[in-house]
Parts: structure tokens; C-alpha cells; sequence
């Protein structure tokens, strides 16, 4: 495979992950040129997205971009990660014109900088003034609580352990009255069979 | 309802004629035609926007209740809110809601208006849209069925007949409540408001 060879060549390792999907890590100073590479030389024309994930352990954003070329049978993933204070990428949207909006929403969700990105305003989220909120070291629920509290309970609420221990009771009084008065019924049956036979 | 509100001047003539008590026919008048001629505005915030064409064409029909869909807020008598809202729609629901003239009403629909539903722990939904803007009538289920919407739409129909107290007098009446709730999920950025803004102007309660 050409595109091996000039990998092999910048000593990086195209990892096969199963039959349509490869795997490259590079360094983040290496991102831009391999991109660009990828375009130009190998012609991997479409970009079917940008991930980024939080790995907060090592203190890194992994950025995953997902590239395919014209015959569409396979994907090539180019791993890199990033430091997660004042993280910043090169923005892509020149050569994939999509990347622009998946940048918009990454840096919203997870707070990466791209410099020379025309539109890095805000996206599904307006006026977001806490810390990214798809960043781990983002509280969901306690940010929740804070501006949306539970609904509380209704004036007449019942205590439901207290209701459902009567609704226990009764329902065991009702299985024992429902016993005693199949047991009398039979003993009254019992009772005219053998009369009748007395009689007979 | 304000006295005077409806049709002043047929209300004049019956008084002429010597008829007792004409202020309060005509009110009874007046509200049910109006429970029989509800524009809605269809604002589709989530999934249970799914279930609107079917109620209002021919499957269920809500146009024999005199239910009627309408394009623009100004032209609408009620708004159906169907499923969860994010603060982003919240902003735009507010505006719709101040545009519309009154009389004006809201029916919800789904869980995530009332608790939030399966959105409960999301950074972007709010919980409880009754703190932002009044509901008259909350249709629950996830989602709910077109027989749950109609049975919704009659329910309003009713509260219409008798007179009862709508979300809009509400509305008009705790403005400071709600804007003060709308203010603290929406921040300082609301969009200029419609109604008269008595919590800016340091008024409080009307």
C-alpha cells in the first residue's frame, strides 16, 4: 500500500482495526501536514467526523478524525490528543468545508481553541458561562440541582411506605376472609352430602 | 374576565330592550363561542410534535371540535408545547407566548414539561415549565396518544365555558415570579419582552 509506505517513511504505523478500518497516531506538531497529505496525496476527500474525548487521567483531549477516500471501503482514523489547559488545534475547514461546524460544536461542548476559524460563536448552547459541559471535570447533576431543583412533593401527598403497608394488610385480611369463607362453603357441602346420603 | 371585555356594543342594545342581567349572558355567550373556535399555534419543541398531524387531519379530526392550526403566533388563541425544552427553545417559546393575543392558553404535552421526564439530569433542559410561563392544561404521557391530546383540548374547552381562571390572567398578574425565573436560566440575555415588564421597571406585582 503506497499510503503504508509513506507512513513507514514518517514512522508512523497504519494499525488495521478489522477490514475497513485503519488507525494512525501522530503527534500534535505532525496533525496539519499529515492531514493536508492525506488530502492532497491520497486523495481522502471526505471528513465523516471530528471526535474528541476527555481523557482527564492523563490530562489530554484525544481528537479523532475519521477520513475516507473516493472508493468509499474503508476508513482511516488519525488519532492525536492534545494538552486539556488552553488546548488549540488547526482548524480544517479549508480543506473539508464540513469540519467547520463539527470544530464549532467541540469547541462548545469540550473548550478547543481554533485559531482562524471564522465562526466560533455559540451553537446549541447560548450563553454558556460555566465550564464546557462535556468536559469530565463538569458536575452535571450538581450544576442541574443548582438551576433546575426537582419539583417537590404535592400538599396531600401520602407516606408511601405507610400506604403501602396498609394496602399489604388489607390485602392479606381480604386473602385470610376469602379462605375462611371457601373453607365454611366446603364444610356446609360436605355437611348436605352427607345428610343426603343419611336420607337416601 | 374583565367586565366590558366582549362585544360592548350588542351589550348595550340588550340593555335597551330591558333584559336583566345581560352583562353575564353575554359573557356566557361570548365564552362559548369562544370555546368553539381554538387557534393553535403548533410549537414542536420535541418528539411529540409526531403526534400533531394525525389529531389535527382526518385520522382524529380535532377541526370537528373547532380546533383549527394556525402559522403565526399573532393569529393564534392557543399554544401546544409538545415534549421537552431546552433553554435555547425556552427563549424563542417566551417570545412566541408574549406575541399572542389575548385570550391565550397552553396545553403541554409529555412528562418533560411537568418533571423533566428522561431529560431530568440534562445541562440544557429545564424541569418544570410552569415556572417560566403559565400552562393551563398539562396532557401527560411519553408521548402522548391523539386521543389524550383531544381529551386535552376538551378539557380546555370546558374551562373556557365556565369562566375559570386562565394562565394568561396568571401571567399578568405574577409577571415578577416568572420573570425572575425566566431570568435565572435565560441569564440577562432575554429577548425584548412583550408584555409590560414590570420587574425592570421595579413595579412588582400589578
Amino acid at each position: 500500500m503506497d499510503l503504508a509506505a509513506k507512513l513507514k517513511k514518517l514512522s508512523l504505523t497504519l494499525e488495521q482495526k478489522n477490514n475497513y478500518l485503519y488507525k494512525v497516531v501522530v503527534k500534535s506538531e505532525q496533525l496539519e501536514s499529515l492531514l493536508l497529505s492525506f488530502i492532497n496525496e491520497f486523495d481522502y476527500i471526505t471528513l465523516d467526523s471530528i471526535n474528541c474525548r476527555d481523557d482527564l487521567e492523563d490530562g489530554v483531549f484525544t481528537i479523532t478524525y475519521c477520513l475516507q477516500n473516493r472508493n468509499r471501503d474503508h476508513i482511516v482514523m488519525i488519532q492525536t490528543s492534545i494538552e486539556r489547559e488552553n488546548a488549540t488545534l488547526p482548524t480544517m475547514h479549508i480543506l473539508w468545508p464540513q469540519a467547520e461546524i463539527m470544530e464549532r460544536e467541540m469547541h462548545e461542548m469540550f473548550g478547543v481553541n481554533f485559531p482562524g476559524h471564522p465562526s466560533l460563536i455559540d451553537f446549541a448552547l447560548e450563553y454558556w458561562n460555566d465550564i464546557p459541559p462535556m468536559r469530565r471535570d463538569f458536575d452535571t447533576l450538581e450544576y442541574v440541582n443548582k438551576m433546575n431543583p426537582f419539583r417537590g412533593q404535592r400538599d396531600d401527598a401520602l407516606d408511601a411506605k405507610e400506604e403501602m403497608k396498609k394496602r399489604r394488610e388489607a390485602k392479606k385480611a381480604a386473602k385470610l376472609k376469602a379462605e375462611q369463607e371457601a373453607a365454611a362453603k366446603e364444610a356446609q357441602k360436605v355437611k348436605t352430602n352427607t345428610s343426603e346420603e343419611v336420607q337416601r | 374576565m374583565e367586565s366590558g371585555f366582549y362585544g360592548s356594543s350588542i351589550k348595550c342594545k340588550l340593555e335597551e330592550s330591558g333584559i336583566p342581567n345581560t352583562h353575564a349572558i353575554m359573557e356566557r355567550v361570548v365564552r362559548w363561542f369562544e370555546s368553539r373556535s381554538i387557534f393553535v399555534i403548533a410549537y414542536g419543541t420535541g418528539c411529540g410534535a409526531i403526534e400533531m398531524p394525525p389529531t389535527f387531519t382526518s385520522r382524529y379530526d380535532a377541526e370537528r371540535m373547532g380546533v383549527v392550526g394556525v402559522a403565526t403566533p399573532r393569529q393564534a388563541d392557543l399554544m401546544i408545547l409538545s415534549g421537552y425544552l431546552a433553554y435555547k427553545t425556552l427563549r424563542r417559546v417566551i417570545r412566541t407566548y408574549e406575541q399572542m393575543q389575548k385570550p391565550k392558553y397552553i396545553i403541554s404535552l409529555g412528562s418533560c414539561p411537568i418533571n423533566g421526564g428522561m431529560y431530568w439530569d440534562s445541562y440544557n433542559t429545564i424541569k418544570k415549565l410552569d415556572d417560566y410561563i403559565p400552562i393551563d392544561v398539562a396532557v401527560t404521557g411519553c408521548m402522548p396518544r391523539p386521543e389524550a391530546i383531544i381529551e386535552g383540548f376538551v378539557l380546555l374547552q370546558e374551562r373556557i365555558k365556565n369562566g375559570e381562571k386562565a394562565g394568561w390572567e396568571k401571567y399578568d398578574k405574577n409577571l415578577k415570579f416568572y420573570k425572575e425565573n425566566q431570568r435565572r436560566v435565560l441569564g440577562d440575555h432575554t429577548d425584548p419582552s412583550y408584555e409590560t415588564d414590570w420587574y425592570n421597571l421595579g413595579g412588582g406585582d400589578i
